[in-house]
């Protein structure tokens, strides 16, 4: 996986929790599912540092998406 | 009604059983070590807060508070004024807290003013707000006091007396496989639910096995909680963990860690197999209630799937459901024989019971309850909820993944008003991950709602809103 995650990059590294198709993942993202999501991109990308509100913002799957395109993840430079 | 089954214990039970050891002896680890000596002028500081508020001798109290020492120190507090101790779990919705409040009608309920709970973070340091409510003492001499499923409606109150606490921390003693003096608990369970509450903390206080709460909940936060100490470790959680340890490719080696423990549902056979080649240790499973505690376990993984009655405990099968011994009726204000009667509580569970070894293994549910994460939740107190929405005229709530609801709305609702509602009446573990809109329930010939899964995502939508709005939406 190269470049910024796409949804559909996030929407595929939440559904490998419970093994789920995509269609089978929610919009809102519960704190287990996080914690699995966040292991899941530091094993493509790296460690990152997430802070509190970060954290609150990755709520859903769009919030996701935008946490980590502030945080430059997977991007040039 | 009082605790006929348990000899009353006066509020020194604290001190004998939870508090006693050398003051210099570490017993929590919440970001920092916390000593016995540093516990009880915390207890003694909050003992001195609630008496104020107006807590008593037989009082009651609501403590709705994140994982934090503030949650600890003032649930032994409320103890060792001899008051009762209502749990809520802090997730819950201001409208559920005070539908619960307006049932449980405390004297004082103690709440966060200001957190620091964030999401993944294990605890939060609190400033508590302390208020007075309109309750009175409490009704019966129980110790704690904890909702089922549900803080509104068709919940019940479980009730549990000191003696029968002091009795489960003893029956942990007596359990090969539980932590010892000088060992750790790395504590991933929740404290307000009974796993994280007695298997971790109040066993951990009595038995001087020092609770460590990670700062992260993440894999790298757990693991580092794991590794900051040499002493012999012990991870206590629910089945989600074990997924996430299980998935991190090449872990430290641990060499203080002893094992697992889980609550709640069985990890899936791959799962355990990846978790202990990769940690080297063992993965066990602890069969309980809230009502009871914990009812069975199997903390060496020897007879998975099944799990043998903690000592003291007796456990039957009657017409294909478990049936646990319990002296006395935990509820209050129900009298259901379909729940407890003659010494025997109903656990709900499918189940078979091996009349030779005595070994137990849970079939399933027998009713709507699911676990999410680990917490326990009644679809029919969900459906309940959804059904009775203004807007709703109809509601099907079933889970496969993830809680999902079927809704029949009334002409020119819109769901964005229900999916707002549902986030007012219903903590966010509780509520449906999705929400599908269509145009009728379907039905069996008598007339019955199909909970059917199949059937239901093959059910057509509602007709497009004349707006467009869609009708098929992540909840």
């Amino acid at each position: 996986m190269s470049g910024e995650p796409q949804r559909s990059d996030i929407v595929a590294m939440l559904a490998t929790y419970g093994e789920r198709r995509p269609e089978q993942v929610p919009e809102t993202i519960s704190s287990l599912e996080l914690a699995w999501l966040l292991h899941q991109i530091e094993q493509r990308y790296g460690e990152l540092d997430i802070d509190d509100d970060m954290f609150v913002r990755m709520s859903t799957v769009t919030g996701a998406v935008e946490v980590l395109r502030d945080l430059n993840v997977g991007g040039s430079g | 009604m009082t605790g006929g089954a348990y000899p009353r214990l006066e509020p020194e039970w604290v001190d004998e059983v939870l508090l006693s050891g050398a003051d210099d002896q570490e017993c929590l680890h919440l970001g920092e070590p916390i000593t016995r000596a540093r516990l009880r002028e915390l207890v003694t500081e909050r003992q001195s807060v609630l008496s104020g508020a107006g807590l008593r001798l037989g009082g009651s109290v609501a403590l709705c508070l994140p994982p934090s020492v503030s949650f600890i120190a003032n649930l032994l507090a409320t103890w060792r004024i001899g008051a009762q101790a209502s749990l809520l779990d802090h997730r819950l919705t201001p409208y559920e807290v005070n539908g619960a409040l307006q049932r449980l009608l405390p004297q004082v309920v103690v709440s966060a003013e200001r957190s620091t709970a964030a999401p993944l973070r294990g605890f939060a340091e609190v400033t508590e707000s302390v208020r007075t409510y309109q309750g009175g003492p409490a009704g019966t001499s129980h110790a704690v006091i904890q909702l089922s499923s549900g803080s509104t409606g068709p919940s019940k109150i479980i009730a549990r007396d000191a003696g029968n606490l002091v009795e489960e921390i003893q029956r942990y003693t007596q359990i090969d496989g539980v932590p010892r003096a000088g060992e750790r608990i790395v504590c991933l369970a929740s404290m307000v639910h009974v796993l994280g509450l007695v298997g971790g903390l109040l066993y951990g206080l009595h038995a001087g096995v020092s609770l460590t709460i990670p700062a992260r909940m993440t894999a790298d936060g757990i693991l580092s909680a794991v590794g900051a100490d040499a002493r012999p470790t012990t991870l206590l959680g629910v089945p989600f963990h074990i997924e996430l340890l299980a998935a991190v490719p090449e872990p430290p080696k641990f060499p203080q860690l002893t094992g697992m423990t889980t609550g709640g549902e069985l990890v899936r056979g791959d799962v355990y197999t990846t978790f202990t080649d990769r940690y080297g240790v063992r993965l066990g499973n602890m069969y309980g209630m809230t009502e009871v505690g914990v009812i069975a376990t199997d903390l060496f993984g020897r007879n998975r799937p099944a799990v043998l009655p903690a000592p003291g405990l007796s456990v039957r099968e009657e017409a294909g459901e478990l049936l646990v011994s319990l002296p006395e009726s935990p509820y209050i204000g129900i009298k259901d024989p379909g729940r407890w009667s003659d010494g025997w509580l109903h656990t709900k569970d499918a189940g078979r019971v091996d009349s030779r070894t005595g070994l137990v293994t849970i079939l399933g549910r027998l009713d709507s309850q699911v676990s999410v994460g680990g917490l326990k939740v009644d679809l029919t107190e969900v459906e309940q909820t959804l059904a009775t929405l203004p807007g709703v005229a109809g509601a099907v709530v079933v889970h496969d993944s993830a809680i999902e609801a079927y809704l029949m709305l009334d002409g020119g609702t819109e769901l964005s008003a229900i999916e707002s509602q549902i986030t007012v009446r219903l903590a966010g573990y509780k509520r449906p991950r999705m929400l599908h809109v269509v145009g009728q329930l379907p039905r069996t010939a008598t007339g019955k709602l199909v909970r059917d899964r199949a059937v239901l995502r093959s059910t057509g939508p509602a007709a497009p809103a004349a707006n467009g709005a869609e009708s098929d939406r992540p909840g």
